[in-house]
C-alpha cells in the first residue's frame, strides 16, 4: 500500500496541531498556565517563521520538544532573575530518596492504566511538586518519553545525572501517589 | 543485597540495564522481600501512570482565542 504524501506544513497546520503539544509540556515544565502561554506563543512563532527548512513531520516533532524546553528554561530563568524567591516555590533538592510510610500494594490495573480527569489532576499536582531540576527531567522522561541521552543534550546534563534525577523524581511522585492508590484507585 | 542497595539499582532494574547476574540477584531480593517487591511494583505503577497521562489536549478557548491573535499576522501566509 502506497503510503499518502505528507501534509504540506502550513502555519495553519503548525497552530492546530503543535500548539496543544507545546502547551502541555511547557505547562507541566512550569506548573503555571500564564508562562505556558508565553513560551507557547514564542515557540509557535519560531516554529512558523522556521518552516520553510522543514521537510517533514518526524523532523519537526524532535525540534520542537527541543526549542519548547529551551524557551521554558530561559523564560523560567528570566523570571527567576526578576523574583528570587517565588512563593510556594520548592527548593532544588530531594531530601526524601526512601519510601516516606511503610509501602503497601496498590490497587492499579497491570495494562495500560485509564485515567479519569480526576486522577490526571492529582498526578499534574504531584508533579507540581517537585523541585524544577527533578520536574523537567521527570515530564520529558516518564510524560513525554524522551530518551535519557536526548533529556541529557536538551538539558546540559550527563546521562547518569539525568538517570539520578529521574530515579529520586520517581520516588518523590511514587511516595505523592500512594496514599490515592493503595489498595483502591483515585477517585 | 538489602533493601537500601535494591533502592539504589531501582531505575537500572526497571530499565532493563543491569548486567544479568545483578538482575538476578535484585529478583532473589524481591522474591524474598514483600515490602520491596511492593515498591518495585509501585514504581513501576507510577511510571505507566505518567505515561498515561495525556500529551496534548485541547487548548483553553480563551488561550486559543489569544493565540490566534497574536500569531494572525503569519497563519494563512504560506
Amino acid at each position: 500500500m502506497v503510503e499518502p504524501p505528507p501534509e504540506k506544513l502550513t502555519p495553519e497546520l503548525v497552530f492546530r496541531e503543535y500548539a496543544p503539544r507545546i502547551y502541555g509540556i511547557a505547562r507541566r515544565m512550569l506548573g503555571n498556565d500564564a508562562d505556558a502561554e508565553d513560551v507557547m506563543q514564542e515557540v509557535l512563532l519560531q516554529v512558523i517563521r522556521k518552516l520553510d527548512t522543514f521537510r517533514g513531520d518526524s523532523q519537526i516533532g524532535t525540534w520542537l520538544h527541543r526549542i519548547t524546553v529551551n524557551a521554558a528554561l530561559a523564560h523560567r530563568q528570566k523570571r527567576a532573575n526578576r523574583q528570587k524567591h517565588e512563593v510556594g516555590e520548592t527548593g532544588d533538592e530531594l531530601d526524601r530518596e526512601t519510601p516516606s510510610a511503610p509501602v503497601k500494594r496498590w490497587a492499579v490495573s497491570p495494562e495500560e492504566p485509564v485515567l479519569a480527569a480526576e486522577q490526571h489532576e492529582l498526578i499534574d499536582k504531584a508533579i507540581k511538586t517537585l523541585p524544577t531540576p527533578f520536574r523537567d527531567v521527570y515530564v520529558l522522561a516518564d510524560v513525554e518519553g524522551v530518551p535519557n541521552p536526548e533529556i541529557a543534550d536538551m538539558l546540559g546534563l550527563s546521562v547518569p545525572a539525568v538517570k539520578s534525577r529521574l530515579h529520586r523524581a520517581r520516588l518523590w511522585m511514587r511516595d505523592a501517589l500512594a496514599p490515592h492508590f493503595e489498595g483502591g484507585m483515585a477517585s | 543485597m538489602n533493601c537500601q542497595e535494591l533502592l539504589d539499582l531501582l531505575h537500572d532494574y526497571i530499565g532493563g540495564e543491569l548486567v544479568i547476574e545483578l538482575h538476578r540477584t535484585v529478583e532473589i531480593h524481591i522474591t524474598g522481600c514483600n515490602s520491596c517487591m511492593m515498591l518495585v511494583e509501585s514504581y513501576r505503577h507510577t511510571i505507566r501512570l505518567a505515561r498515561a497521562l495525556p500529551k496534548c489536549e485541547r487548548l483553553p478557548a480563551a488561550v486559543e482565542d489569544r493565540l490566534r491573535k497574536f500569531l494572525e499576522p503569519h497563519l494563512g501566509s504560506s
